[in-house]
């Protein structure tokens, strides 16, 4: 669960990045944020990663004040989430096997463990074949089917998507977004960045639009392919 | 954490170096010469030590006299020297005996003993011991008070000596040392912060997915660690090569050896296990310090 509280981010610039925001999104939920370049989503998901504090208000994420935590519960707060980046940020020189394996080795997770849950997750994105390729044999597509596989490794509560489908073809856009609803449907909480509006258009759910650092528009909206 | 994950951690430390063997060579290096240099003078002090140990045994005074005193002067001196307090024995040494024991110390110059046929350069003497050898010095001005004496000759002389030089080479010990100080710190600090340039993008991710700080160091711990265990083998290879040989080249000197005597270098082997334990440890140590203080300083975890 994601809760925010009258947060308001004021860059040590003067730069006023969310202005008294307030956005609860519930457990289960799948939710996409969109906005203009500069208006405060990347802010946000900063906030949401307590990679920097709100000014003011209250962040509350998977049930952790991040207002009141402590540096050193930061890595315990950060395996409660899964992310997924738009430049992928997968290790170059490991296999798509190490980079999954990688996040369960960071929470020192038993051996047996990371051997039977990294070929399931890799078995739930599609990619058992390429399971020994390295990053650079992958299109973008299966770039990303790793980092969703990445996050979804460590089994989180919550998903936060930064623009994924930024980088890949447009066709392969839908199959991120279906790969990420089907998650959802598992029970993750999915929060997803985008400014594509067509994707959104096609998906429908609920739609958060963040303006100058207020949100605008918060809403469900029926998907094409629903309706 | 468990020991798999110790092993994890301890193999992407070796990793590193490997990774970053450029810059660790460049650590390598220069931990090598500090450890050289430190451990040179470490040794040199000691050796010294050791010399000034072995000339204080003797606690000698070589008493010369005057070639015109007749032998009842050269006995009444020999009275004398005895009634000096703080004198353990005399004994006398004529100039007979002394040039034999010359032609023995100093086989090469045979030539120019025959030279001189019988005539005999050196004076009679006597050898006087010390009990306590800081009476030395007053002892001596006494001696020098009496009648008819040539030369009064002391190893205490030479120990002052050897006391000085120890601590000229301590004073410059101490200057070298803070300096490869600063530079092995520097040297460190640089291979570190390669290291964490070019693992940049794994360490962002780490901290993503929630890996703590001690996880995200210990690799950089491990790799500051295994170039300094490197630098101190390297070290004693070094140490015991150029240590061996000066032994070598200092015991064929007669001279030399006369002077410091052969007993009081110490040798290699007695020292060996030290050497390597120290070199070991203090290689590592250095090694493994900088490394973490450098990537508090560098990662902003």
């Amino acid at each position: 669960m994601v809760e925010l509280k009258n947060v308001s981010v004021t860059y040590s610039s003067g730069v006023d990045a969310l202005n008294n925001v307030s956005l609860k999104i519930n457990d289960g939920d799948f939710a996409f944020v969109v906005g203009s370049s500069g208006a405060g989503k990347s802010t946000m998901i900063k906030l949401l990663l307590k990679e920097i504090n709100a000014t003011s208000g209250v962040v509350t994420v998977n049930g952790y004040n991040l207002n009141k935590m402590k540096r050193r519960q930061i890595p315990e707060f950060r395996r409660t989430l899964g992310f997924v980046f738009q430049d992928f940020r997968l290790i170059p020189s490991m296999t798509v096997y190490e980079n999954i394996a990688f996040v369960l080795r960071v929470i020192d997770a038993p051996k047996k463990y990371i051997r039977k849950r990294v070929p399931y997750v890799i078995s739930l994105v599609g990619l058992q074949a390429k399971s020994n390729s390295y990053p650079d044999e992958l299109s973008g597509g299966e770039k990303q089917r790793v980092a969703i596989a990445r996050a979804l490794v460590n089994d989180p509560k919550l998903i936060i998507a930064d623009e994924p489908t930024g980088n890949i073809d447009p066709e392969l856009s839908y199959e991120i977004v279906e790969l990420l609803k089907g998650i959802n449907d598992c029970g993750t909480t999915i929060l997803m960045v985008t400014h594509e509006h067509d994707l959104v258009r096609h998906f429908g759910g609920r739609i958060i639009n963040i303006t100058d650092g207020e949100i605008v528009f918060d809403e469900v909206i029926g998907g094409i392919n629903e309706a | 954490m468990k020991l798999s994950g110790v092993k994890y951690l301890v193999d992407q430390g070796v990793e590193n170096v490997w990774k970053n063997k450029m810059m660790a060579f460049a650590t390598f290096c220069v931990l090598l010469i500090s450890l050289l240099l430190v451990g040179a003078s470490v040794i040199f002090y000691f050796n010294i030590n050791s010399m000034i140990g072995g000339i204080s045994d003797k606690n000698e005074i070589a008493v010369f006299i005057n070639d015109k005193a007749d032998k009842a002067r050269i006995t009444e001196i020999g009275q004398d020297l005895a009634k000096i307090k703080g004198v353990s024995e005399v004994t006398f040494e004529s100039k007979e005996d002394a040039f034999n024991k010359m032609l023995v110390q100093m086989p090469e110059y045979e030539k120019i003993f025959e030279s001189l046929g019988n005539d005999n350069p050196l004076v009679d003497g006597y050898r006087v011991k010390v009990s306590n050898i800081d009476e030395v010095p007053q002892i001596i001005s006494e001696i020098r008070g009496l009648n008819d004496i040539y030369y009064v000759k002391a190893s205490q002389e030479f120990v002052n000596v050897l006391k000085e030089l120890r601590r000229v080479v301590t004073m410059v010990a101490c200057a070298i040392i803070a300096a490869l100080a600063v530079v092995s710190m520097i040297m460190i600090s640089n291979t570190t912060k390669a290291s964490i340039f070019t693992r940049r993008e794994e360490i962002q991710i780490m901290k993503y997915v929630g890996a703590t700080n001690s996880f995200i160091r210990t690799p950089f711990f491990v790799e500051g660690m295994v170039t300094g265990f490197f630098s101190g083998i390297g070290a004693f290879i070094i140490t015991w090569a150029a240590y061996n040989s000066l032994f070598e080249l200092l015991t064929k000197q007669v001279n030399v050896m006369n002077v410091i005597g052969l007993g009081n270098i110490i040798q290699f082997s007695s020292i060996r296990v030290y050497v390597l334990l120290s070199y070991i440890i203090a290689g590592s140590f250095i090694g493994a310090l900088g490394s973490v203080i450098f990537t508090r300083k560098h990662i902003n975890v």
